[in-house]
């Protein structure tokens, strides 16, 4: 009987109150998501070549799901208060009729845990599927290839779901349980008179002044902000980060606080030359947000953080491009003989399609050698080259460095055009005389300054004899590990190097793939498969794979957690926002009725409310929108290597327009209940 | 006296609520006019279905079955964007609980049903006067409800169902959430407006004291119309009028003639 009565009762709420048990859902999908990471192909294949990186992520995402509890615990609480003063009257009765409080309390936590069983049932094979989904998207994407794909079920991410999922659920149900008992039967009976008493304007005059001011300190805060963020950001200093953060929020809570103010004043202005009810709507706006502005602002700074989150996300995803610029795919370190009998072994030589040596080496005077050879280097040509650009803190920097740079790394010029040649680039063509200037570094470079530079065809001394430096800077990577930097090197013409450095000296060797193999196998399956064959043998190597998995993790960890965060502030702040406003309506039902018998039609009415959401959202989301112009601006200056470029620009209007989607639909959704609660109140019998 | 015009005519009205074994009957086939300018009274015991007429009258109920005639339109059976034309336009409101919207000053409130018929509010602004004045609420046009008495809502309520000139204003009991004194000064208001400018009053009580000030009462038991008063104007006192009404009450109570 009683379970029957529980089963009931939630069954009447899922209908009642859909949005809810769809957020519901959403979090559960989000939770399983977040927490089944290290079950996905990359992240397992990336803990075989970057555990370290790896563990330390796996490692935050417990952080991450805690923060994500503590949200999911305010969205429960906040929807089962809804519902609870929805059925206040029904929860009187059962007091009334004799139903013991301890039962009462019983009874609606045993429908919140039968709803969450529902919610489950639903949620978990969605997620589950879900991530499939984004398992061999991302597999594939970056060409882990599906074919070692197994379905996994990351079963400790399951229970700590469905864990976590119940703890919130009761700690929220607890906590409003013991709110209702403190409630006489009587109270709850009547709970909407006594409540829509509270709900009434405050007179004008001083309390107008007040949030007048506190809305022109809001816009002020704001602004500072704004500015600040902009200017300053740059810096990185962790206070200054603080203040841009406290001054911004408080500017938001500011603005909220003094908002019901101008609202006011419009109709105040407009009181007696509109029709219809759009004084109702205002009046009904002023109220939602003279006692909603602290949700509204919560909710307008969750949406902010989302878009950001969102726009991090992507942006991290477009700018590393893990196949890009891949020149060599094995570099080795030994003599011609050992290189040579490697790619020859049999386990090796199917896969090899080019080998070649690449000759690099530090011009300064080996200590053992006796030379007659002249070791003398000087920047000198270039730093005046430098020197005569417009004064700025880079030019000082890089005089600064080149001065500081001592001898450079000399990379032969038959190497590199062999590199070229493999990876199928136009060869270098040096003139007598002439070097080029490289670096493997130039997202940190100030590459910009460096080629004005270089256009004023600066020269260098090398062993008494003057270089003409050439006028494009080069940065195609020569080995395969990019964890070895050339921050200053310069490309030589090979007569020069062999004439410093002999053959045995030089002892890196690169290696390609064939391209028939990388297709088949797709990049990462195949190169795993040569670095298994390549450790059986116990020889030591740098792959493309170390680094192009290092790039590939905070690939994957950067967007996975930023869109993570995005979606779940997201519901949190339309939900909050939406049952806000469903409870306002339900508290102040009556005059809804009110304006029936005055001869509204229902239509009417519902448009009324209709707008009402309109309005309240677009408080919230416009203040969020405007915030979020100037975050994603200090984000992109912030990070010089977030390049803006056309297409990332697009895919972040993409990305802006999905967010606008998501809400225009949450909006819809809210409407449609607030609707269908209007047209119940006005049936005729 | 009979020349009067009917405002509004009621004919034959039933209404049955639930069905089979439920079966109640809560009127059973009233018929009555109300006449231009009176001020009528509808008295009867809790569950005489008093009440369920006036609702009826409202439109907030649909009858079984039976007619409701409002200058020469049935409407009973309107519906939609009829019925919203009808309510708050040819019928004015005054309801036991106020039913002010708290959150709109006083001139807002009483404003509202024109603005909801979409009418220029700019050339209502003497009516609005005048109206406030009479009700003595003309100091509060700025004030939210919840800064007023009791008694003071009940008459913004008041000037909010005179405000369009409707055609009947129906009074639900209401002085019953007002103390003796608001109560008389209510009732005054009303006499005064109903005196000076023939507005149609219909009011549901079961109040003696506020029903003397009607001009006709009729008395319902069981869904019919028992008995009807009217007050021998204007030579009859408020005062000799009650306890002509008290006596039918304590009749339709069980009173001598129900004796056994």
């Amino acid at each position: 009987m009683f379970f029957n009565l529980v089963k009931r009762n939630s069954h009447q709420l899922r209908k009642e109150n859909g949005v809810y048990f769809a957020s519901l859902i959403v979090a559960i999908v989000a939770f399983y998501a977040i927490l089944s990471l290290g079950e996905q192909d990359v992240m397992r294949y990336l803990k075989t070549i970057e555990s370290h990186a790896v563990e330390r992520l796996l490692l935050l995402i417990p952080v991450l799901y805690m923060v994500s509890l503590v949200f999911v615990f305010f969205l429960v609480y906040f929807a089962n208060r809804y519902q609870l003063q929805q059925r206040s009257h029904e929860l009187g009765l059962y007091l009334l009729m004799g139903m013991k409080q301890q039962k009462l309390s019983l009874m609606l936590i045993s429908e919140t845990m039968w709803n969450s069983i529902i919610a489950l049932v639903i949620g978990l094979p969605i997620s589950w599927f879900l991530t499939e989904l984004i398992n061999l998207a991302t597999a594939r994407l970056v060409g882990l290839g599906i074919i070692g794909h197994v379905l996994r079920i990351s079963w400790s991410g399951m229970a700590l779901t469905i864990i976590g999922f119940f703890v919130v659920q009761l700690l929220a149900m607890l906590l409003l349980s013991a709110k209702l008992s403190s409630k006489e039967p009587l109270e709850l009976l009547h709970e909407d008179k006594a409540k829509a008493q509270q709900l009434t304007t405050p007179k004008h005059g001083i309390i107008s002044i007040l949030s007048g001011f506190s809305l022109l300190l809001g816009m002020t805060a704001l602004c500072i902000a704004y500015g600040m963020s902009i200017l300053y950001l740059r810096e990185l200093h962790y206070l200054t980060f603080a203040l841009i953060l406290f001054v911004g929020i408080s500017g938001t809570f500011l603005l909220f606080h003094g908002l019901g103010n101008i609202i006011g004043v419009y109709v105040k202005r407009k009181s007696t030359s509109s029709t219809g009810l759009a004084m109702f709507t205002a009046r009904q706006l002023q109220e939602n947000v003279l006692y909603q502005w602290s949700s509204l602002a919560i909710s307008s700074l969750l949406m902010l953080v989302a878009i950001i989150c969102f726009t991090f996300g992507t942006s991290i995803a477009l700018n590393n491009t893990p196949a890009e610029n891949r020149t060599v795919d094995y570099t080795f370190s030994g003599t011609q003989q050992e290189m040579e009998a490697l790619v020859t072994s049999d386990a090796i030589a199917p896969y090899v399609d080019h080998y070649y040596e690449m000759a690099l080496h530090n011009f300064y005077i080996p200590e053992e050698k006796t030379t007659t050879l002249s070791y003398q280097f000087s920047w000198d040509g270039l730093i005046q080259a430098v020197e005569q650009q417009p004064a700025s803190e880079i030019k000082e920097n890089l005089v600064n460095n080149l001065s500081m740079a001592g001898t450079p790394y000399f990379i032969s010029l038959a190497s590199y055009n062999a590199m070229l040649e493999t990876a199928g680039k136009k060869p270098l063509q040096l003139a007598s005389n002439e070097v080029a200037l490289y670096t493997s570094d130039a997202r940190t470079f100030p590459y910009n300054l460096l080629k004005q530079a270089l256009k004023k065809q600066p020269t260098l001394e090398i062993a008494e004899q003057h270089y003409t430096l050439s006028e494009t800077l080069y940065s195609v990577p020569i080995v395969a590990d990019r964890a070895i930097q050339l921050s200053y090197a310069l490309i030589v013409p090979t007569d020069l190097f062999d004439r410093y450095f002999s053959a045995d000296e030089n002892n890196f060797w690169n290696m390609t793939l064939k391209e028939a193999f990388i297709e088949e196998k797709g990049l990462m399956q195949a190169m795993f498969e040569v670095d298994q064959q390549l450790d059986s043998l116990g020889v030591d190597y740098e792959s493309y794979l170390t680094n192009m998995g290092r790039q590939l993790f905070y690939t994957v960890a950067g967007s996975y957690t930023t869109f993570y965060l995005g979606v779940l502030f997201l519901i949190v702040a339309n939900t909050v926002l939406g049952l806000n406003f469903l409870m306002q309506q339900q508290r102040t039902r009556q005059r809804y009725e009110t304006l029936a018998m005055l001869g509204s039609d229902v239509e009417q009415i519902c448009a009324s409310a209709r707008q009402q959401i309109w309005l309240y959202f677009m408080l919230a989301i416009s203040v969020a929108f405007i915030s979020s112009i100037v975050g994603i601006w200090s984000l992109v200056t912030l990070m010089p290597t977030t390049v803006v470029n056309l297409q990332s620009g697009i895919t972040m209007s993409l990305v802006m327009l999905l967010v606008i989607g998501i809400e225009i639909s949450y909006i819809r959704i809210i409407q449609r209940k607030s609707n269908t609660e209007i047209r119940k109140l006005n049936e005729i019998e | 006296m009979h020349t009067s015009k009917k405002v509004l005519e009621v004919k034959e009205l039933h209404k049955i609520f639930g069905n089979g074994q439920s079966e109640t009957k809560a009127l059973n086939g009233i018929t009555c006019d109300v006449l231009e300018g009176e001020f009528l009274g509808i008295m009867g015991a809790s569950g005489s279905g008093k009440t369920t007429l006036l609702n009826i009258i409202a439109t907030m109920l649909k009858p079984t079955s039976g007619k409701i005639i409002l200058d020469g339109q049935n409407i009973s059976s309107f519906k939609g964007s009829q019925l919203a034309a009808y309510r708050g336009n040819q019928i004015g409101y005054l309801f036991q609980q106020f039913e002010l919207i708290d959150n709109l000053t006083v001139k807002e409130n009483i404003l509202l049903p024109l603005a909801i018929h979409g009418n220029n509010l700019n050339t209502q602004q003497q009516a609005l006067q005048q109206l406030t004045t009479q009700l003595d609420i003309d100091e509060l046009l700025h004030k939210f409800p919840s800064h007023l008495s009791g008694g003071q809502k009940q008459r913004v309520a008041a000037a909010r169902a005179l405000i369009s000139n409707p055609r009947i204003v129906l009074a639900d009991e209401p002085t019953g959430a007002l103390d003796t004194k608001n109560a008389k000064i209510l009732m005054e208001k009303l006499t005064e407006h109903n005196q000076q400018h023939a507005s149609t009053i219909l009011m549901v009580t079961h109040d003696a004291n506020a029903a003397s000030y009607c001009s006709r009462i009729l008395f319902i038991q069981d869904g019919v119309i028992f008995h009807e008063l009217r007050k021998n104007k204007p030579e009859e006192s408020n005062s000799t009028f009650y306890e002509r009404i008290v006596m039918v009450m304590a009749q339709l109570a069980g009173g001598s003639s129900n004796v056994l």
